[in-house]
Order: C-alpha cells, then structure tokens, then sequence
C-alpha cells in the first residue's frame, strides 16, 4: 500500500443531494473527496454504499432494479486523455487527437487494461491484471487501477440519484454531455461540460466507456448484491459491458442504467470503435483514505 | 462438404506426390524460387527456407534462446532481414537483423525497430523505429522511418520521418520511387493504405479498403489484405506520376479462416499468402503474445503457407480463387504442420547464381 503516492488536494466537497425535482429523488447526504495520485490525475473518493441499480422501465437488460451494496473505490475525474494514455508508452489507436486533452477511443478492452497496470506502476501499486494469463485476468484485491464494474460506474453515475440521469430531465443533458446533438460528431476535450453532483465529468457523453464486466443482459436477474464484479466469462473473448453516452449517441443512450455489450476488438487487428473510451477505478480501505486525508 | 485447404496436407501428407501434372504444386516445383517464412517450433520463433513447390524445408536460424520473425528476402536473393525478439512481456527488445540467404553472417541493424523491407536494388534496408522503448505488440506501433545502407552500415531517417506514425507492412516500389505501407490512426488517417514517397514528402491515399499492400515486382500491380477473408490483386502502375489501383484482377477468399501477409514472387505471376483460423494467440507458447493471431510474435495454431497463381488471361474480368471450393490447380498448400506458418517472402534463387 502507497499512501505516500498520493497529493490530497485538499478539496472537500460535500455533495448534499437535492430534494425531489422530476426524475430526482431526494438521498442522504455523500461526502466525495477529490484527490490527485502520484502521477497528477485527479480522481474523486466515493464512499461507497448502497444503491438501487437497473430500473423497472427502460431496456429488457435494465430489469429489474435491484440494490447493490459497493466498497469505497476511486474514480477518475475524467474519462482517460490521449496525454494520460501515451504517458504508459502505449500506441494511441484514437482518431482525435488534435487535443491532448481529449479522450482517447477506438481502444480494444485489452489496450485500456495494459492502461490500467501501466499506470499502476508508474504510481507504485500492484497491477491488477496478469499480463501472462489469457484474458489478462483481474484481481480484484490488488490495489493498483482497473475497468469500473459496471455497478461501480452506474454509482458514480446516478451520483446519489434514482432517475435516468442526475441532474434530472433529459432536457439538461446538453449541458452535461457531448452527445449526437450537441458533438458534432466528433470527441472534445474532457471536462467541456458539468460535472454530475459528485464532480465527475463525462459519463453521460463524449465516449462511452469500457467497464470490466462480461455482458450478460439477464445478468441483473441473479447477481450479487455485494460488490458484483458480472458474470464469470473467463478468458473467452466475449463482450463486454460499454457504459455511458458518446458523441454519436442519442440521448436515450446517456441514460445512467442504459446497457449496452460490444465485442472486446482484443482479436481484430483494426479495431476503429471511435466512440470507446474508459476511466479507471481502484479499490480503497477506509484506513487508506484516512491516512489519505489527513488530520 | 469441402476440406479446409490448410488441412489438406495433415489429412493427406503424400499429397504433392498424388498430384496430376497440371497442379500449381507441380508447376511451382519448376520455378527456381524458395520461399521463407516464420513459425514456432520447440517453444521457439524460427525462420525456415523451403522451395517454392513446399519441398526441402530447412530451418535458418537455429536459435534456441532467440526468437526470428517477420522474414524479408532481398530482391537479388543474397540476404534476408528480419526482426529479432528477446526478453519477456513489455520488456521484449525487438531489433532489425540481416542475415545472408543461408543463414550466416547474422548482424543486429537497429534495436527497437521492427518491420525491415527492401529495396529494389538490394541495397538499402528501410525499418520502422518503435513509437516507445517499452514493448508493444500492435503492428502499428512505430514512429518514423529510417533507411540502413548495407554496404556502409549508414543509416538516416526518411526527409519525412518527422511526420511518417503508426505506419505497418512497409515495402518500397520496384521503381525505388515509392514506399506502399498501411497507416492506423497516424498521420491523420483512421485507417489507410497509402503511397509514401521515398524521398520527399509526397503522401498518396490508394482509397483501397484493408491493409498490409504489396506491390509486384513488375511495377504494375498491387496485392493487399481487403478484409481477414479476402485477399486482392488490381493493376497499379507505379510509374504513373500519381499511381491509382485500377482494374480488379484476383480475389482470394476464405470465408472462415483469416487469410493474410500475401507476398509477390519475382516473377510477378505467382503470390504466397499465409492462412488459418482466427484466435487471440495462446500465450502458453513461450515468449509469445495474445492479440490477433496475425500479427508478428502471436502464435497462431494451424496456420499454413499457401501460394496461388495470377490468372493466365490478364485481360479478362477479374477471377475469384475459394480456397473452401479451389482444387489443386488453383492454389498449392506449401506447409502442413499448422505450427504458426506466416509471413512468407520469396527467395529469388535466380539473381543470385
């Protein structure tokens, strides 16, 4: 464990939940934390907890809603840049990059987890996927960076929400996400629209983003409460879960239960899935953190 | 039901004995060409010499702790190039070697380099620098281009290297004006096979859909990879001041296995390819990676040389070879044991007698 490598900012911001306003629904207060790792990449601290995942409307792979309890994690501030990307010494497969600041996509599944243990490394943690393995395997208690689980990612996203999104209507949208009607096709610089209520940038929009999890559409029906990390897929190359809006997706697709699988691309020479990008998680003990925040 | 061509030589090993006068195996016995190629034996990457009919196989290299890949004959025959690879993981230094055709005098060009082609006159090795020190092993992962003068062991990069990334599968023009190479995500390109000058800084889109082109001896044709199942020739003359594919003359199609890293014999008349089922690799092979099973230091289980013959008739529509329907006269299967057969390049045993 690297306490050390970390720099807390400093800010802390409590994000007191709003009170009912059309899809919202009122929560208990979440304390979220921003910090900045060793290597400069601001990520925020969810406390983790419990929360209500999937829905009763919406897409057959939606249903049902059913609670999930998580551990504290750490997520990226922002989906990962073509500046933070090549800082792995790793061959950026994006189309834009006309902006170092733009999020990298068009990356297999395969290419965001070598991502994940570069980074690890370069922060002085344990990598969580086995490099020598198919599949490259994860280990979930290592303490080095990983693909959100899915459940993990629709925390983040539903920020302490019930609705399709946490701000509200979709009507708002515009002003969180890049999406088909605000993108003009294209990726922009990560953090050009708000944060949701827990300052996080751009899961509803710019590029969807690659989650560890197989992609089960009944997976919903039987899955563990705590902590489900998705169905056992070993080293098959199936497909895995995508979550979040991109720049060519409707706004249905932003929604923060919306599913979708898509096929890794670890097999495919060209892989040319622009609209694919990813965050990175890492697993935190409350003693960690608390060694992390200081007095 | 037909028999998968890259079996036929498991299922019947006698096979080139068995065949009628007429067959392309009889026919590429009488050309006096090898073919070389990479494959993975005894937990090792290899590169062997065979004649260009599948007979006579040899192995080159012998290197136990070494591993040889990606093999390129020159155009007189005299000396091959090829990438070497050593170490594990994200640690794997892989460098640009030449050697002679008979496997002597082995000497390492250039480290963190990969992707070596000739040439027209023999006399140049043009390579692609890695884009990081650390290992990747995407085949797009290169940044630049240098040439290595043999003769003087001289080296300089391209008067366009500064802009030339993620460039793959690099081969220059018989006429030395140009170098045909696909390009990922570089050079603002998603996706692209292009014409690079070789010197200058003249960059041509061919507009073709695919990969890995390789131009003909001849200096009027293009092959390249249209998708994994198919294969394409069309005429292309390089001479032309801005070079366009033109007519349509040969497609080779498997509609299951993947097919790829087709190459030109000197005769311009006679193409090897290498060809079998996709997978991710099986990393339980030494020293090798997972990624798509046809690029360089992947292994891939079951994979054969194969060689077909252009169509007699150059001016007729455009022919196509299924290699689940073709029979022996159509396409020849060069290697039979399935033990990661690719990247073949064929030996011009003419130029250098």
């Amino acid at each position: 464990m690297r306490v050390e490598s970390f720099q807390p900012l400093g800010l802390l911001s409590t994000a007191l939940l709003l009170t009912s306003c059309g899809d919202h629904e009122a929560a208990s207060g979440v304390e979220t934390v921003e910090i900045a790792t060793k290597s400069g990449i601001p990520m925020i601290h969810l406390p983790g907890g419990e929360f209500e995942m999937g829905g009763g409307k919406g897409n057959e792979d939606e249903h049902p809603l059913h609670t999930v309890v998580l551990s504290p994690f750490l997520i990226d501030k922002t989906e990962v840049t073509h500046a933070m990307f090549t800082s792995a010494q790793l061959p950026n497969p994006s189309h834009w990059k006309d902006d170092q600041d733009k999020p990298v996509e068009s990356l297999r599944w395969r290419d965001a987890k070598l991502y994940c243990n570069g980074r690890s490394l370069m922060d002085g943690l344990t990598p969580c996927y086995d490099e020598k393995k198919s599949g490259l395997p994860c280990d979930f208690s290592a303490n080095g960076y990983r693909l959100p689980t899915e459940a993990e990612w629709e925390y983040a996203a539903r920020a302490g929400s019930r609705g399709d999104y946490d701000f509200g209507s979709a009507r708002k949208l515009k002003h969180y996400a890049l999406f088909e009607d605000n993108s003009r096709k294209r990726t922009h610089p990560v953090g050009s629209k708000k944060p949701n209520r827990w300052g996080i940038h751009g899961l509803y929009g710019n590029v969807a983003e690659w989650c560890q999890d197989a992609y089960d559409p009944a997976y919903y029906r039987n899955s563990p409460s705590n902590d489900p990390t998705g169905p056992d897929a070993g080293a098959e190359d199936v497909k895995r879960v995508v979550r979040g809006g991109s720049w060519k997706a409707s706004a249905g697709m932003c929604r923060a239960r919306f599913r979708q699988g898509k096929q890794t691309g670890d097999s495919d020479a060209c892989f040319t899935a622009d609209f694919c990008g990813f965050r990175c998680v890492r697993r935190i003990s409350e003693e960690e953190f608390a060694k992390l925040r200081g007095p | 039901m037909r028999i998968r061509p890259c079996v036929l030589g498991l299922l019947f090993p006698a096979l080139p004995a068995a065949l009628s006068a007429d067959s392309l195996q009889e026919r590429l016995s009488k050309l006096p060409y090898g073919i070389v190629y990479e494959a993975y034996h005894g937990d090792n990457w290899e590169l062997f010499v065979m004649n260009a009919d599948g007979t006579g196989k040899k192995n080159l290299t012998n290197t136990k702790d070494s591993h040889e890949l990606y093999p390129q004959a020159s155009p007189d025959g005299t000396r091959i190039c090829f990438v070497n690879d050593a170490g594990e993981g994200r640690a794997v230094v892989r460098s640009v070697c030449v050697m002679n055709a008979d496997g002597s005098g082995r000497q390492t060009i250039a480290q963190y380099a990969r992707q070596p082609f000739w040439s027209a006159d023999s006399k140049t090795i043009g390579y692609l620098p890695q884009e990081f020190r650390k290992f990747n092993v995407v085949d797009y992962f290169s940044k630049g281009m240098r040439f290595y003068d043999v003769a003087s062991g001289k080296d300089r990069p391209h008067q366009n290297s500064a802009r030339i990334h993620h460039l793959y599968n690099p081969s220059f023009a018989s006429n030395g004006k140009w170098i045909t190479s696909t390009v990922h995500a570089g050079m603002g390109y998603k996706h692209a096979i292009l014409l690079i000058g070789a010197e200058g800084e003249q960059i041509l889109d061919l507009k073709l859909r695919g990969c890995r082109p390789c131009l003909s001896p001849d200096g009027k044709k293009i092959a390249w990879g249209e998708d994994d199942h198919k294969i394409s020739v069309a005429e292309l003359a390089v001479d032309s001041a801005t070079p366009k594919p033109g007519r349509r003359l040969l497609e080779i199609v498997h509609p299951k296995d993947k097919i790829y890293h087709v190459d030109w014999a000197p005769d311009s008349r006679h193409l090897s390819f290498s060809c079998g089922v996709p997978s991710k690799g099986d990393i339980t092979k030494r020293d090798t990676h997972e990624a798509a099973c046809e690029i360089v230091g992947v292994y891939a289980k079951g994979w054969n040389i194969l060689a077909v013959a252009l169509p007699e008739d150059d001016g007729g529509t455009g022919k196509t070879i299924d290699l689940t329907t073709a029979g022996p006269e159509s396409f020849a299967n060069l290697t039979n044991n399935g033990l990661s057969n690719k990247e073949p390049t064929w030996l011009n045993r003419t130029a250098r007698e």
